[in-house]
């Protein structure tokens, strides 16, 4: 594992990310991360608090193309997030605390499929069952850890 | 001009300001006018947005003005911890004030338990301020005391102790959890708003057309409960660590969007060519462009925010 930590941080663009003085280098790719997280987090936080009952009284089936919007913050935050990643390979790699934040990301991609297939679905607008609910409810749990285990990354070195 | 001669500009919307909007709550009440309490409630939500400005060219004042001759740095302490207990109010005022505000929209109109709230404590806050502002006055004019009048009496509780900026830094440097746990809260806060920003800006601007704007509004408690989150998160990193940001461009680009975007959401809450939207209904091009402003100025507050260490070297 400790090899390809190096081999990525050797990648030229991994060396650039990491040593490049300018805003354009880490700081921009940082800052589409947090827009990234704003899009992904931000509207799952609106579909969850729907889907659990405590939110606003929205048509589910609204809330459809904010699928689109999820999908899309999070192909950008991988992409980043793999750049920010390979730019300290080595030393993000040997953090606990960034695998706790894999772990929930998957949890939080994994629950998203059953969340999308009820919104999207002709049933969106009716009862919403007590497993959407549940389902809804952990997801909210799982990004909320996600934000907070990727702040203290920055802070655990 | 310098942020030290905008603190003595800024530091009459909170005193007068606040007995302005008190002045119109109470001809509310006296012409039973719900366009007059709308009024008042918007100008405290205003007040309380500008307050936040107040405030943290305060700690500019004070990185100027501490070391000159004849000033008193121990009394700037006093006026800087009554100016935050001030402030606390004054965004409770603030926030009760939306809350009452997006309240009359509900089809039981407004609620007295809201108005009764603003009407509390805005009366505590123009104490409060009026407290702050007298030491602040003293702080370059000590000429105005009378003899044998000492500014000392307005210290003790209307100045805690726990609301200076070395008790607050003295935590965050003795607990090294303290800023890694508010950093992930202001991060939450953040996306909590962005996302009622960006739900109640796609409707304006026609897209979720099967959602009527009535029950967007239902959602906006939601944001506005992120930008508390993130202006005590925020205004803790400030006060503990002023040195900072007061002279970090960034910052002060980061809370000119905030107030510029923080103004947008009156337009949200209050605005009746965004309130009329029904199902299907697409908005005014006046509206859809203010929604699109709204979504620049949230991304131009996290780019900011963002290039805070490395604009302007905070860490």
């Amino acid at each position: 594992m400790e090899s390809f930590f190096e081999w990525l941080q050797g990648l030229s663009i991994a060396n650039w990310i990491a040593t490049d003085e300018s805003i354009w280098s880490f700081p921009t790719i940082l800052f589409f991360h947090s827009v990234g997280m704003g899009l992904t987090a931000g509207v799952m936080f609106i579909i969850c608090l729907r889907l659990v009952g405590v939110g606003a009284p929205l048509p589910v089936s609204s809330m459809r193309m904010l699928f689109r919007i999820f999908w899309w913050g999070f192909v950008l935050n991988a992409i980043t997030g793999s750049l920010l990643f390979a730019a300290h390979a080595t030393i993000t790699g040997n953090q606990p605390i960034y695998y706790a934040k894999l772990v929930l990301i998957a949890v939080g991609v994994v629950l998203a499929f059953p969340l999308q297939k009820f919104v999207t679905g002709d049933a969106s607008d009716g009862i919403i069952p007590v497993s959407v609910r549940g389902i809804a409810a952990l997801a909210l749990a799982a990004w909320v850890g996600v934000i907070t285990t990727g702040r203290f990354i920055a802070y655990l070195q | 001009m310098n942020l030290v001669h905008l603190h003595l500009l800024l530091n009459h919307v909170p005193t007068v300001g606040t007995i302005v909007a008190l002045g119109v709550l109470l001809l509310a009440f006296a012409k039973k006018s719900d366009d007059l309490f709308r009024g008042a409630f918007a100008l405290f939500f205003a007040i309380a947005l500008v307050s936040l400005a107040t405030y943290m060219t305060g700690h500019v004042a004070e990185a100027r003005m501490k070391e000159k001759p004849g000033i008193d740095a121990e009394l700037i302490a006093v006026h800087q911890s009554a100016a935050l207990l001030a402030l606390v109010f004054m965004e409770a005022t603030g926030v009760a004030a939306w809350f009452a505000l997006w309240q009359a929209r509900k089809p039981g109109g407004r609620s007295t338990w809201a108005t009764s709230s603003v009407l509390l404590l805005s009366v505590v806050t123009i104490a409060l301020m009026a407290n702050a502002s007298t030491i602040g006055g003293e702080i370059t004019h000590p000429e105005i005391l009378a003899p044998g009048e000492h500014v000392s009496a307005a210290t003790g509780a209307l100045a805690p102790a726990a609301l200076k900026g070395a008790a607050i830094r003295y935590y965050q440097f003795h607990h090294p959890n303290a800023w890694p746990q508010l950093e992930a809260l202001h991060f939450i806060g953040l996306s909590l708003l962005f996302g009622v920003v960006l739900v109640g800006n796609l409707r304006i601007l026609g897209f979720m057309r099967n959602a009527p704007y009535i029950d967007i509004h239902r959602l906006l408690p939601w944001g506005v409960f992120g930008f508390v989150i993130n202006s005590v998160t925020g205004m803790l990193f400030f006060v503990g660590q002023a040195f900072q940001y007061i002279d970090n461009p960034a910052f002060h680009l980061k809370v000119l969007f905030m107030l510029l975007a923080g103004a947008n959401v009156l337009y949200l809450t209050l605005f009746d060519d965004v309130w009329a939207l029904d199902t299907g209904d697409t908005a005014p091009l006046t509206a859809k462009i203010l929604a699109g402003s709204q979504i620049f100025l949230w991304i131009g507050v996290i780019y900011f925010g963002r290039m805070l260490p490395y604009i302007g070297g905070a860490f």
